[in-house]
């Protein structure tokens, strides 16, 4: 039987099949030319990215400490429960919200806003779902892992404030960096990412760069599913500088106690040496509790606490010390009296100035409210706080010469105390354009006057006063305030040349800058210290709070904060000093939101961190106790 | 049914053809091991194998002419095993009813089975055929021939394995004298039909968001959602890729299919785990493989010396050429994804059995080549 007969043709349509079947399975061998060796190691790396993973491993921040080692902030551990996204991604997750939230005692909105979140995310993403998890939180997730893979545990150090609303606006607290923040260059080029956490507010804020650690990883290799199969290699983290701050937290404590215990529980308290410008105490009352912020920002009780002290109208999130603006009122005169003798409006033995109860200008009468001093000279201008003194002494320096005080005191400018968001004074110079706009281009002599007592157009931060008045007890130099003594060295990590290595961090101090010299003769320096002295030690306006073997220098206000002679609010309460008067080793101001008189508010306040220092460096400089019946 | 074994006989086995066939199935164990080295996939091909090779034989020295003249006989039965498929005697995996288990048996899937007795019913009908060209009344007996198991087939469902079906009608009716100018009518018409049917279907919702979704992968990989109905042809794309010029060979420690990336890497996509541990080598040496298996088929073809044996070789011949290119183009991410087995590699013994039966015939009617 013949098979190509003419018509069928079925040898020549056998090679047609046979020519087809060596086409297709060439065309096969150039697409595999193609994906295997043009594109191999695209593809090779597109691999690789799905089945490698890194897991972070947070590093410890470092601790807070005071001068004298005790710990101010520390991490301790605590386990989060953790959602990750890749069992999730292709799921409805709609049943999970009510079983999340009743296993794990959470907000169903709050399950439902993190799940909708995490299936946003990147492969491999993880968030956290529950911080601080209890136990039973954590036997919950591990009795359902395999009903809920994309649950786990996470050890994550957890920043914990044990001296709560202590120090609180000093260190600042800690959180996830928000998505305004990674927008800014300063958090951007530092190469932080979602999630990370970082200081905000305080020391937390502003050193946040050394007190991070360093995260290390493990590299591990996943299956489809997002399971662990084996690792490896790990990273170990570095942990971050300590921080050793000026503060000393027994002075601190007392500090605190004070504002506790005062009139209106609102204030500010400052001590600072004044040789180098550590801050030995900086308390503001009211107060909030970090804690609530690094640990409750994801329960509902916490975040209702956290609103509650945006809102709260005595304001216990401001930091009074650094940002609290006020009138200063009569401790204005110490940078004053030092500005008149320098300027030359008086002179050291020619500074008898009639004090007449008050001044007359135009046809208003200004009193002296502490009545009439007679003709004082300036140190007992000072020690009485006469302001019929510096009524006159003011209108002969003008405002030109309040703006060079200002100027020379630094009161336009920031202290520089390494705290964010610190605030600047408001002074004449400050409100002179203001005024002469009001007043058709005139800056009237009512405005010198009355800034000449520290009211209307000066407005103070407390730590500025501290740090101009406190220049008067160690000849006119003026420090940076500052709150880091010294960054602690940490060892470096893993193996020198490997990419686990890190190198370690060399400790440091703080950077002094070069302090600002108020320049005056020590006959001035002096005329000024005799006037400051005799407020505590010679019948001045702070004789109550006297020392029988530490004498302190000082300055009593008493502030006027609404339209003067108006009545309303009481008066805030000033006093500013420092000791030993000729020698000092300590310089303290205090603040009491008003509670009225100076001398009877806020320098007993201050009396007591004196007493708590001797107590500490000097105890037997305390007043003898009474001596003993027998 | 078994002949007696004559020495001329073993003087004209194709021991070539057998060769290749029992190399590319060990080749294939091979990469199923790989796939999942810790399963028990691949030892249970070797078994597979050993059976196969059984049947293959006994297929060998039976002689074809008699088993063709038995056709209707089998064709019955193999629609007889297919209507089981879908009484409750059928066994459901992954939304198919494919499966048929018996007693003593076991399990098996009566498509792949069903593809013998259709290619001996279709050749022993137009074997019969003396010349001219092909009649309508011709085209229709065959279809018919064709619709029993395919009809079937479609209710289990099963489109892949149905798919499978239609190329061994084509080569017969090609081999049969159809005019040239249809089959120009027929390729032209595919290539309107096709993009117009799918344009239709997507406008009108016949065609299903996940069907649509990896059409959408072949055409664009990176655009579609990987994780969700494409992801079947991304990661079979990156597996084979990232096995370059001489793949893994056997790595557990970055296997696509180890790490459970790859879905079913021991049957639809063994081609990519071949890409993986093997690269560019392996597989060009592999599809080489196939085309000189093909060519050896083919020649036995045109050697036979009637009409029903040689369609019986093109009909399996053009069965393998059609499952080889739509497993391994599925697997390179040009075609969509469709459970097509891989001939004498995806492990699975019905699959093999066949492959393996068909083969058998190839060597029996080579063998026989010059008797008559």
């Amino acid at each position: 039987m013949k098979l190509n007969e003419y018509t069928q043709n079925v040898g020549m349509r056998m090679i047609v099949i046979q020519v087809v079947a060596f086409i297709l399975l060439t065309l096969l061998g150039v697409r595999l030319y193609f994906l295997q060796i043009v594109q191999g190691d695209y593809w090779s790396g597109r691999a690789e990215n799905q089945r490698v993973r890194l897991i972070p491993i947070p590093a410890p921040r470092g601790a807070i400490l005071d001068r004298n080692g005790k710990i101010l902030v520390d991490s301790r551990p605590t386990y989060n429960v953790v959602l990750s996204n890749e069992p999730l991604k292709t799921i409805d997750v709609s049943d999970r919200v009510p079983e999340y939230a009743h296993g794990l005692n959470l907000e169903p909105d709050f399950v439902a806003e993190r799940l909708s979140l995490i299936k946003k995310q990147n492969d491999f993403e993880t968030m956290v779902l529950k911080e601080s998890a209890s136990m039973q939180d954590i036997a919950w997730v591990e009795s359902h892992g395999l009903e809920y893979p994309e649950l786990r545990i996470e050890l994550q150090p957890q920043r914990f404030y044990p001296h709560k609303t202590m120090l609180a606006h000093v260190l600042g607290y800690v959180g996830e960096i928000s998505p305004k923040q990674l927008e800014q260059d300063e958090y951007k080029s530092r190469g932080l990412r979602p999630g990370d956490i970082i200081g905000k507010g305080g020391l937390e804020q502003s050193y946040d760069e050394f007190l991070r650690g360093r995260p290390g990883y493990r590299k591990v290799l996943v299956d489809s599913r997002g399971r662990v199969q084996s690792e490896i290699e790990v990273v170990q983290p570095q942990s971050g500088q300590d921080l050793v701050s000026t503060i000393d937290l027994d002075l601190q404590t007392t500090a605190e106690q004070q504002l506790e215990n005062s009139a209106t529980k609102r204030g500010t308290i400052i001590a600072m040496d004044p040789n180098n410008g550590e801050l030995l105490v900086m308390a503001s009352a009211p107060s909030f509790d970090p804690n609530v912020f690094t640990q409750g920002s994801k329960t509902p009780e916490g975040r209702r606490q956290i609103a509650a002290y945006w809102q709260d109208e005595k304001r216990p999130l401001y930091n009074r010390a650094i940002q609290g603006r006020y009138h200063p009122g009569s401790t204005w005169k110490i940078p004053e009296s030092v500005a008149a003798l320098q300027q030359g409006a008086i002179s050291v033995g020619h500074s008898n100035i009639v004090c007449g109860g008050g001044l007359q200008v135009g046809n208003r009468f200004t009193r002296d409210t502490s009545g009439n001093h007679g003709s004082p000279d300036l140190p007992a201008a000072i020690t009485h706080s006469c302001d019929g003194y510096y009524y006159r002494l003011a209108l002969k320096m003008g405002i030109e010469g309040l703006k060079k005080m200002v100027e020379t005191f630094e009161y336009d400018k920031t202290t520089g105390v390494d705290l964010p968001n610190e605030k600047i004074s408001q002074t004449p110079k400050s409100f002179e354009a203001y005024i002469r706009k009001r007043d058709g281009g005139k800056w009237n002599d009512i405005e010198t006057v009355f800034a000449s007592i520290g009211q209307v157009t000066v407005n103070v931060t407390p730590i500025s006063m501290l740090r101009a008045v406190s220049s008067v007890g160690v000849q006119g130099r003026m420090y940076v305030p500052h709150l880091l003594k010294e960054f602690r060295p940490v060892r470096a990590t893993g193996e020198e040349g490997e990419t686990s290595y890190f190198p370690g961090r060399d400790g440091f101090g703080f950077q002094h800058p070069e302090p600002k010299i108020i320049p005056m003769t020590p006959e001035q320096n002096n005329y000024v210290l005799k006037g400051m002295w005799g407020v505590v030690n010679n019948g001045g306006t702070a004789g109550r709070i006297k020392m029988a073997n530490f004498e302190i220098a000082g300055k009593t206000g008493t502030a006027q904060n609404s339209e003067i002679g108006s009545g309303g609010a009481k008066d805030h309460a000033w006093f500013v000093s420092f000791a030993p008067a000729y020698t000092p080793k300590i310089a303290v101001i205090g603040l009491i939101e008003n509670s009225g008189f100076g001398s009877a508010n806020a320098a007993p306040a201050v009396r007591a961190i004196y007493d708590a220092y001797l107590a500490e460096n000097d105890p037997q400089l305390l007043e003898p106790a009474p001596a003993s019946p027998h | 049914m078994v002949a007696i074994i004559e020495k001329r006989d073993l003087r004209d086995f194709d021991w070539l053809t057998t060769i290749l066939a029992i190399s590319i199935a060990g080749f294939g164990v091979w990469q199923i091991h790989n796939a999942l080295p810790n399963d028990s996939y691949w030892s249970k091909q070797i078994v597979g194998i050993g059976i196969a090779l059984f049947a293959f034989f006994v297929i060998v020295f039976s002689d074809y002419r008699r088993i063709i003249d038995l056709a209707p006989f089998f064709y019955g039965f193999g629609l007889l095993l297919l209507a089981l498929v879908i009484t409750p005697l059928g066994v459901e995996v992954n939304g198919q009813q494919a499966w048929l288990r018996l007693p003593v048996i076991g399990q098996f899937q009566p498509s792949e089975f069903a593809k013998i007795p259709t290619v001996l019913m279709l050749a022993r009908y137009f074997g019969q055929k003396k010349g001219g060209a092909l009649t309508i009344r011709e085209t229709l007996v065959g279809a018919a021939i064709l619709a029993g198991p395919v009809g079937l087939i479609m209710l289990e469902p099963d489109a892949g394995q149905a798919i499978t079906y239609f190329p061994m009608l084509a080569a017969v009716l090609f081999l049969s004298g159809i005019k040239i100018r249809y089959v120009l009518i027929a390729i032209v018409a595919a290539t309107v039909m096709i993009p117009a049917a799918w344009i239709v279907g997507v406008k009108t919702g016949k065609i299903k968001t996940y069907q649509q979704e990896r059409i959408n992968a072949i055409i664009d990989p990176e655009s579609v959602d990987p994780r969700g109905y494409g992801y079947h042809t991304v990661q079979s794309v990156i597996t084979v890729g990232k096995g370059g010029l001489s793949g893994i060979q056997g790595d557990s420690q970055t296997s696509q299919s180890v790490l459970k990336f790859l879905p079913e890497p021991q049957t639809d996509f063994i081609f990519a785990v071949t890409a993986e541990n093997t690269g560019f080598i392996g597989c060009i040496s592999l599809l080489l493989a196939y085309a000189l298996l093909l060519s050896r088929m083919i020649s036995g073809a045109r050697e036979a010396n009637e009409r029903p044996a040689t369609l019986v070789i093109m009909c399996f011949a053009t069965s393998m050429v059609f499952q080889i290119f739509m497993n391994v183009g599925m697997a390179l991410g040009v075609l969509p994804v469709i459970g097509v087995p891989l001939p004498l590699m995806s492990a699975g013994l019905s699959a093999l059995l066949t492959t393996f039966c068909a083969i058998g015939f190839v060597v029996s009617i080579r063998m026989r080549r010059f008797v008559n």
